[in-house]
């Protein structure tokens, strides 16, 4: 029997194409999403599952030549409240009495403080001790964030505290060491990519990436926190015992030019906010950014140029009248005396300005001026603080330059410095000659421990070693004995400044006294300036600033265990 | 030969039902539930450790953040302002200058160090082999 072969009706096909229908639009539509459109979706899923937080790098430290601790940085929290999760009037009273308890606050102000943010997360504090934020987590109070952040902390206080200077809320540098070494001492923050869960927790074993925050390096200064002490102690005795405005004592190894203490005055205090305009100026570091014209102190550079060229020997004798005049200027000394028939030692020893001007017309005028370039005169010296000022040096290009500027440019006017300038250009005078970037920093010390020593630069070798050594000598005479800056225990050497202050008419009668001189005298261990603003008893640099250099010889020495010269502590 | 036929009027008893345990079944269901369970176990574990992973990321992060907070106390601790503070209640004042002497005399002898703290004593080395003398020690001895 044929079997009947069972044809397809309209009510089998219909649906039949429908569904197919159905199914290749469903297909299509899939192969769009997953195909052509991968990439798209994919990156909206990654969006959607991604998270990332930011996981900051701890900022180095600044510790002193010693090892010292002078800053470091300590983990804190900033705390919020979100305003949402505090709107149950009953849950806020309970969260709010727990939190605090914990912070020393009042319940009623800080449901207060919530209730009126702006925001709905409520900063409710900053930096709060690393304890407190630990117990707010430990509790779980409801509401609160807390936010992982840094606290600078300064064991020392004011010690250095101009020098070191500060750090702002965003742990970036503002000011001082701070911020010039602000990209070393920040370090590298990390971050960490991963998956998360509906709850915004990461998935375990889902993808994570990470990058390990770098600690900031530390920074290991030329500074001694006890030499520091000492110079800052010094200042504020030296001030007070002056009446004066203010000042700057800079102590610094000759030999390398690192600065062992820098206290200047009036500057920032440790944890004291500033709080109006008038108070900027604290901000300043005045042994760098302040310029004074150097006074007598400039002889010294004056005679070694002069020595250096060969125009002269320490030894070299002319006659003193009392005044030279230069066109019709009469420029005559500091205590309108006539010293006679004087060697240039007897110049640096009894400080005449005509001295002075015979050395530097010894010289000529290019050779003055090509010395004074040599010695760093108005240039900045390049110490590692910021905001250092150039200086003033006037020169024959400038409008209204005469000679009688020359003249007066020997023995410390016509010409601006800052105090770190100065120092610099003593230290070559006699370290042997080589003119030596001051610096502060001492060595780096990087995340891995390992430490990278930063040695001397030198400049320029603007005089010999053996000129180098006359003005030792020649300065060592200058503090004869009974001197006001002769040391207790040490031989010295050095040279005082006293200067008016210039101001557009001329000068005016206040003055700056200074000090700059040395010891031991034959192997100097130490360079030290002193320098008093505006000293109101008016006393000269020899006698207001020579003592403050004495007695912080002899401290400074003893503390780096320089035995004194038995001779010479006999003979005194 | 003729048969007569008639019709089986007993009863003929049904084969017994196998009681034996297919083994291959089970074996295939219990492939099939440990297949299973596998999984979760493995997430379940997963997700466990997962949060202990975070515990002790959040127990290291704590006690980084207070070796920062001891160190900070040990730096403020040895401040000279404090040393001076507590020098002064104990009664200590600042040093005047020191008087330096000469001394022609030896030095006393170093004071001698426990031989526990001393470093141990270098051992001699070995008298080195010749090269002839290993080879022959390789040969077979001679017996007695």
């Amino acid at each position: 029997m044929a079997q009947r072969k069972t044809t397809g009706t309209r009510r089998v096909w219909f649906p039949a194409a429908v569904f197919s229908l159905l199914a290749v639009g469903i297909c299509t539509r899939l192969v769009y999403l997953q195909v052509i459109q991968h990439d798209h979706y994919a990156e909206l899923a990654h969006d959607e599952q991604a998270a990332s937080t930011t996981t900051f790098a701890r900022r180095g430290s600044i510790l002193d030549r010693n090892g010292n601790v002078m800053a470091t940085s300590v983990d804190t929290w900033d705390l919020s409240v979100s305003s949402r999760a505090w709107k149950d009037p009953v849950e806020a009273a309970e969260a709010s009495e727990r939190l605090a308890l914990l912070l020393g606050d009042d319940a009623a102000s800080l449901r207060d403080r919530v209730a009126n943010g702006e925001t709905v997360d409520v900063v409710i504090g900053r930096d709060l001790p690393y304890e407190v934020g630990a117990q707010i987590l430990d509790e779980q109070i409801t509401g609160t964030v807390l936010y992982p952040n840094t606290d600078r902390v300064n064991p020392e206080s004011n010690l250095a505290y101009s020098m070191l200077g500060f750090i702002g809320a965003d742990n970036t540098g503002l000011a001082g060491l701070e911020a010039t070494y602000d990209n070393l001492l920040q370090g590298k923050p990390g971050k960490v990519i991963f998956e998360r869960d509906t709850t915004g927790d990461p998935i375990p074993y889902g993808q994570y990436i990470a990058s390990d925050p770098v600690p900031g390096t530390d920074l290991v200064l030329t500074l001694d926190r006890r030499l520091q002490q000492i110079a800052e102690a010094a200042l504020k005795k030296g001030m007070a015992e002056h009446k004066a405005k203010g000042g700057s004592i800079i102590i610094v190894d000759p030999a390398t030019m690192e600065i062992l203490a820098m206290a200047t005055s009036p500057s920032l205090q440790y944890g004291v906010a500033i709080t109006d305009s008038s108070q900027l100026e604290l901000l300043r570091n005045r042994a760098v950014t302040d310029l004074y014209e150097p006074g007598s102190v400039m002889k010294v550079v004056t005679a070694a140029s002069a020595i250096d060229a060969g125009v002269v020997t320490p030894d070299t004798y002319y006659h003193d009248s009392g005044e030279t005049v230069i066109y019709d200027a009469k420029i005559k000394n500091w205590d309108n005396r006539s010293y006679g028939d004087q060697s240039m030692t007897g110049v640096l020893i009894n400080s005449i300005n005509t001295g002075a001007i015979y050395m530097q017309q010894k010289l000529g005028q290019d050779r003055f001026i090509q010395y004074l370039d040599a010695f760093g005169f108005g240039q900045p010296s390049g110490i590692d603080l910021s905001g250092e000022a150039t200086g003033i040096m006037r020169r024959p290009e400038d409008d209204g330059w005469t000679v009688v500027d020359l003249a007066t440019q020997s023995f410390g006017q016509a010409i601006s410095v800052t105090p770190i300038q100065m120092i610099t250009a003593i230290a070559a005078t006699i370290n042997g000659g080589e003119l030596l970037t001051p610096h502060m920093v001492k060595a780096y010390i990087g995340a891995d421990g390992s430490r990278q020593d930063v040695a001397p630069s030198i400049r320029s070798r603007p005089i010999s070693a053996e000129t180098s050594a006359k003005i030792r000598k020649m300065l060592g005479q200058v503090i004869y004995p009974g001197h006001p800056a002769e040391p207790n225990l040490y031989t010295a050497g050095g040279k005082s400044g006293t200067a008016n202050v210039p101001v557009p008419t001329g000068y005016n009668d206040v003055q700056i006294a200074s000090f700059i001189g040395f010891a031991p005298l034959d192997d100097p261990k130490v360079l030290i300036l002193v320098k008093l603003d505006e000293n109101a008893d008016l006393k000269t640099g020899a006698a207001a600033a020579g003592p403050i250099f004495a007695e912080l010889v002899d401290q400074v020495l003893t503390y780096m265990n320089v035995q004194p010269d038995a001779t010479y502590v006999e003979a005194r | 030969m003729a048969t007569i036929q008639r019709p089986f009027r007993g009863t003929v008893p049904l084969p017994a039902p196998v009681r034996a345990i297919n083994w291959w079944v089970l074996g295939a269901v219990t492939l099939a539930s440990v297949s299973a369970m596998l999984p979760v176990l493995q997430n379940s574990s997963t997700t466990s450790r997962g949060f202990e992973v975070q515990e002790l990321q959040a127990q290291q992060v704590r006690l980084e953040g207070e070796i920062a907070i001891v160190e900070s106390d040990v730096a403020r601790l040895t401040s000279l302002a404090r040393i001076e503070r507590r020098a002064g209640e104990l009664g200590l004042v600042p040093a005047t200058s020191p008087i330096y002497i000469s001394v022609d005399a030896a030095g006393p002898a170093p004071a001698k160090i426990p031989a526990e703290y001393l470093p141990l004593p270098e051992r001699a080395p070995e008298p080195q082999e010749s090269g002839w003398g290993s080879l022959l020690r390789w040969l077979p001895s001679p017996r007695p």
